[in-house]
């Protein structure tokens, strides 16, 4: 039990940075605080100029959607990398139990996201001139939290597939792109096409986004309780669906000898 | 080619949080001269300061003290003049672009050295013959073997018909064939009239090819002249090789302190170790060898006339 | 005459390269396309169809820029990793003459998105666009790829010592999408951000691509996209030089 937590939480924090080498302010700065602001100005204006929806619409699509840059992009690098740099085969014939293993590494990149998001959000809000309610801030964060860690175990998903696909960085633009599309991000679902706002239900990041907007607009956390669980519960469908995926495609790749492509 | 008191000072970075900067000297002085039409040898270990040496020649590294100059030409001020006439080719698979074939990246570098588009083709065709790569010619490097690689690497340096070629450690990782046809194709060049700078590991290399070597160590020469005089000015005395089965190690001191012992050192071979005295003229040390080599369980016991390595390794472990 | 061989071969060589890894090719394409989609999806909710238009032409072009953007301020690295820096910095061509050629390609794969994105908001959202001037349609975006090629062969050398350029060249992708006109009126924007726009080749490209596609004048647009271009592969050449100089003085050309 206690060599699982440890396994857990250094485990996780160690792998997250070796592999993620994010952590240097050249890449901070402008994948982490430029990239999102610019993101939300960038659709407002558009928007702006459109005629259609309003800044605090965007402010807050944008910013929970960006959370999905560090959720998938350090969960996919935590198996890519390993791989670059031929140690996945001896993180796997170790004993360690995958189960800890693998949530251990998805624990530092929840906070990534949770914090990216929320920092856009309050800096997005300040550029923009939009006026959040004070009093919501703590629950909007705690909104932003469960988006992340819903988009966390997508993240898990990709990372599983990355064992099998080479190009991870590709399969992770490609993931972030459909959430843009799908999740309400600049649309609300009821102008999308039917079957759009249908897949959207089953993807991370939408019922937070809606949850985020209610609350924002000043809804107690009652009305947004089911739709936050909602979010939750999708978050951990794919959490499992990628723990079984890595067992599956683990086993897999021992057979088939797929692990050390490079 | 004149190279006179040449250095090159590097500013190593230790550690990532405190980035406490320290000069190395990489090469402390170097001076050589090469004739025209000579075939030249740099010898060292590993981080001996050959390479920085040849990039500072071929204008890819100012050097921080001391001057150049190749065909005339100064390395530093007249960096395009001297790029014009001079090929480059290093060891290693890299430096190619892999997804191109093989006569693509020649063609564009045939246009990055101004070949003149007349004779492109025809000078294409002719590499690609005399390193014997027709018929793959038009495959993608990716699927090359190592010894193909290093071929077209050959070919790309000798496009622009460079009067003087760099070549570093040219024969790396590429089996015995394909280095002894390395070697034949550095002769033939030779032949024709090419300066040839060659640094390399391999001692039959340069021994077999040099007309003359320089040794250099820690970024200095400590020996230059042709293999022959290094062999005789270096190591006039013998060489007795004894084979060890156990733990040679731990008597080698004794060994070293012998009188008339000049150096010592220790090959693996399989099972057993080689254990390789080299003695002053005229010193017999073959029996106090022996006597202190006692109570280990001996193999093979040769003497033998020394040979370039042995000069080799004298000169790099001189103190 | 043999500049422009060189440049020509050296285009074609490294297009035939980017083309080759199918993977990234796609994503170059497709990547824009979720914008894209994404902005035609917020116009469609407006009621004038013109807009609509506007926007598709104007979205059609993000993909030149991404093109380039997120490729060029790695290019050299990557010669770098591959050993190949060093043979193009020691070759007695200009340095600057070598890059422009690589840049190129790059807006050239960005060309294909172009025409990828309007295809696309063709088919999935029907829009027609009539393009009052085809020809100088044409003219204007192959003027606009050689303006943001040169864009890229600035960011290409100003990168080379910065060890995570991939980083800084996404995170100019939007701020440039947002800032010279693709989709947002210059007019809209803080008073400030126009003249920093105006400095930007792309810029003059969006406006001549628009002029020609929907109805305008596209002439003035295409002669200061060159303009303006021609300043940036002054001020490229220079940055090379140093560049070069300081690789020779530091030893940064080679990865080991």
């Amino acid at each position: 039990m206690t060599s699982s937590v440890r396994i857990f939480f250094l485990g996780g924090l160690t792998s997250y940075r070796a592999l993620f080498s994010w952590l240097s302010p050249w890449v901070l700065v402008p994948t982490f605080v430029l990239g999102p602001i610019f993101q939300i100005l960038f659709f407002a204006y558009v928007g702006r100029s459109a005629g259609v929806g309003s800044d605090s619409f965007f402010l807050i699509g944008n910013a929970v959607q960006y959370a999905s840059i560090p959720c998938l992009f350090a969960m996919g690098n935590t198996i890519d990398g390993e791989r670059y740099s031929h140690t996945l085969g001896l993180l796997l014939v170790s004993p360690a139990r995958r189960t800890p293993l693998f949530l251990g590494r998805a624990l530092p990149v929840i906070v990534n996201g949770f914090v990216v998001s929320l920092f856009a959000l309050v800096v997005g809000a300040v550029v923009l001139g939009v006026k959040l309610p004070l009093a919501s801030l703590p629950l909007l964060a705690f909104v932003v939290a469960v988006s992340a860690f819903a988009c966390t175990g997508l993240g898990l998903v990709t990372a599983a597939l990355a064992l099998r696909v080479r190009e991870t960085a590709t399969l992770s633009n490609l993931v972030f792109g459909m959430l843009l599309i799908f999740c309400g991000v600049n649309v609300p679902l009821s102008a999308l096409p039917g079957w759009m706002a249908a897949v959207a239900g089953w993807l991370p990041l939408t019922h937070g986004i809606a949850a985020a907007r209610e609350l924002a607009a000043g809804a107690p956390f009652s009305a947004v309780a089911r739709t936050v669980g909602a979010e939750a519960g999708v978050g951990a469908i794919y959490l499992v669906i990628g723990l079984v995926l890595l067992r599956f495609l683990e086993i897999e790749s021992r057979r088939r000898a797929t692990l050390e492509l490079a | 080619m004149e190279v006179e008191n040449i250095q090159r000072r590097y500013r190593a970075r230790t550690g990532i949080r405190r980035r406490a900067a320290r000069e190395v000297e990489a090469v402390r002085g170097l001076s050589f001269e090469v004739e025209r039409g000579e075939l030249f040898g740099l010898l060292g270990p590993n981080g001996a300061g050959k390479t920085t040496t040849i990039k500072m020649l071929i204008t890819l590294l100012l050097p921080s003290g001391g001057s150049a100059r190749v065909l005339g030409h100064d390395v530093v001020r007249e960096a395009r003049e001297v790029r014009r006439h001079v090929g480059y080719v290093f060891g290693g698979d890299r430096g190619l672009y892999e997804r191109l074939s093989g006569l693509d990246n020649l063609r564009y570098f045939a246009e990055l050295y101004a070949v003149p588009a007349r004779e492109q083709r025809q000078r294409i065709g002719e590499l690609v013959e005399l390193v014997g790569l027709q018929g793959r010619e038009r495959e993608r490097v990716e699927g090359y073997s190592r010894g193909m690689r290093q071929r077209l690497h050959i070919a790309r340096g000798l496009l622009h018909r460079p009067e003087v070629l760099f070549l570093d450690e040219p024969s790396i990782g590429i089996d015995p064939v394909g280095a002894r046809e390395l070697r034949t194709t550095v002769a033939r060049l030779v032949e024709l009239g090419t300066t040839v700078l060659l640094t390399t590991h391999y001692m039959f290399e340069a021994d077999e090819l040099c007309d003359r070597i320089a040794v250099i160590a820690a970024g200095e020469i400590v020996a230059q002249g042709t293999p022959q005089e290094l062999k005789r000015g270096v190591v006039e005395g013998r060489v007795v090789e004894v084979e060890v089965f156990g733990d040679a190690q731990s008597v080698l001191d004794d060994v070293r302190a012998l009188a008339g012992v000049t150096s010592v050192s220790v090959e693996e071979r399989g099972q057993a170790q080689l254990v390789v005295v080299r003695s002053d003229a005229g010193a017999e040390v073959t029996s106090s060898v022996l006597a202190a080599l006692a109570g280990q369980r001996l193999g093979r016991v040769a003497t033998r006339e020394p040979t370039l390595e042995d000069a080799y390794v004298e000169l790099v472990n001189r103190p | 005459m043999s500049v422009l061989r060189l440049l020509g071969l050296g285009w074609w060589l490294q297009l035939k390269m980017r083309s080759r890894s199918a993977f990234d090719g796609a994503l170059a394409i497709v990547y824009p396309l979720f914008f894209a989609t994404s902005v035609f999806l917020i116009y469609r909710q407006s009621a004038s169809s013109t807009a609509l238009v506007a926007a598709a032409v104007g979205a059609s072009v993000m993909g030149v820029w991404s093109a380039v953007a997120t490729t060029a301020s790695t290019s050299l690295q990557n010669e770098r990793r591959q050993g190949t820096l060093e043979l193009l910095v020691g070759a007695p061509r200009p340095f600057a003459l070598i890059v422009v050629p690589i840049t190129l390609s790059m807006a050239t794969i960005g060309l294909y998105s172009l025409v990828a994105t309007l295809v696309w908001g063709r088919l999935v959202f029907g829009i027609e666009v009539s393009f009052v001037h085809p020809l100088t349609f044409a003219l204007a975006c192959v003027v606009t790829a050689l303006g943001v090629a040169v864009m890229g062969f600035v960011l290409a050398v100003s990168a080379v010592r910065y060890r995570s350029a991939w980083a800084l060249g996404s995170a100019l992708e939007l701020p440039i999408w947002l800032t010279c006109g693709f989709l947002v009126p210059l007019s809209i924007l803080p008073d400030w951000v126009r003249p920093v726009s105006w400095l930007v080749p792309v810029t003059w490209g969006v406006s001549a691509i628009k002029a020609a596609a929907l109805g305008g004048q596209p002439w003035p647009g295409i002669a200061m996209c060159l303009g303006v271009a021609a300043g940036y592969a002054l001020l490229g050449t220079l940055l090379a030089r140093r560049m070069v100089d300081s690789a020779r003085t530091h030893a940064t050309l080679a990865l080991t």
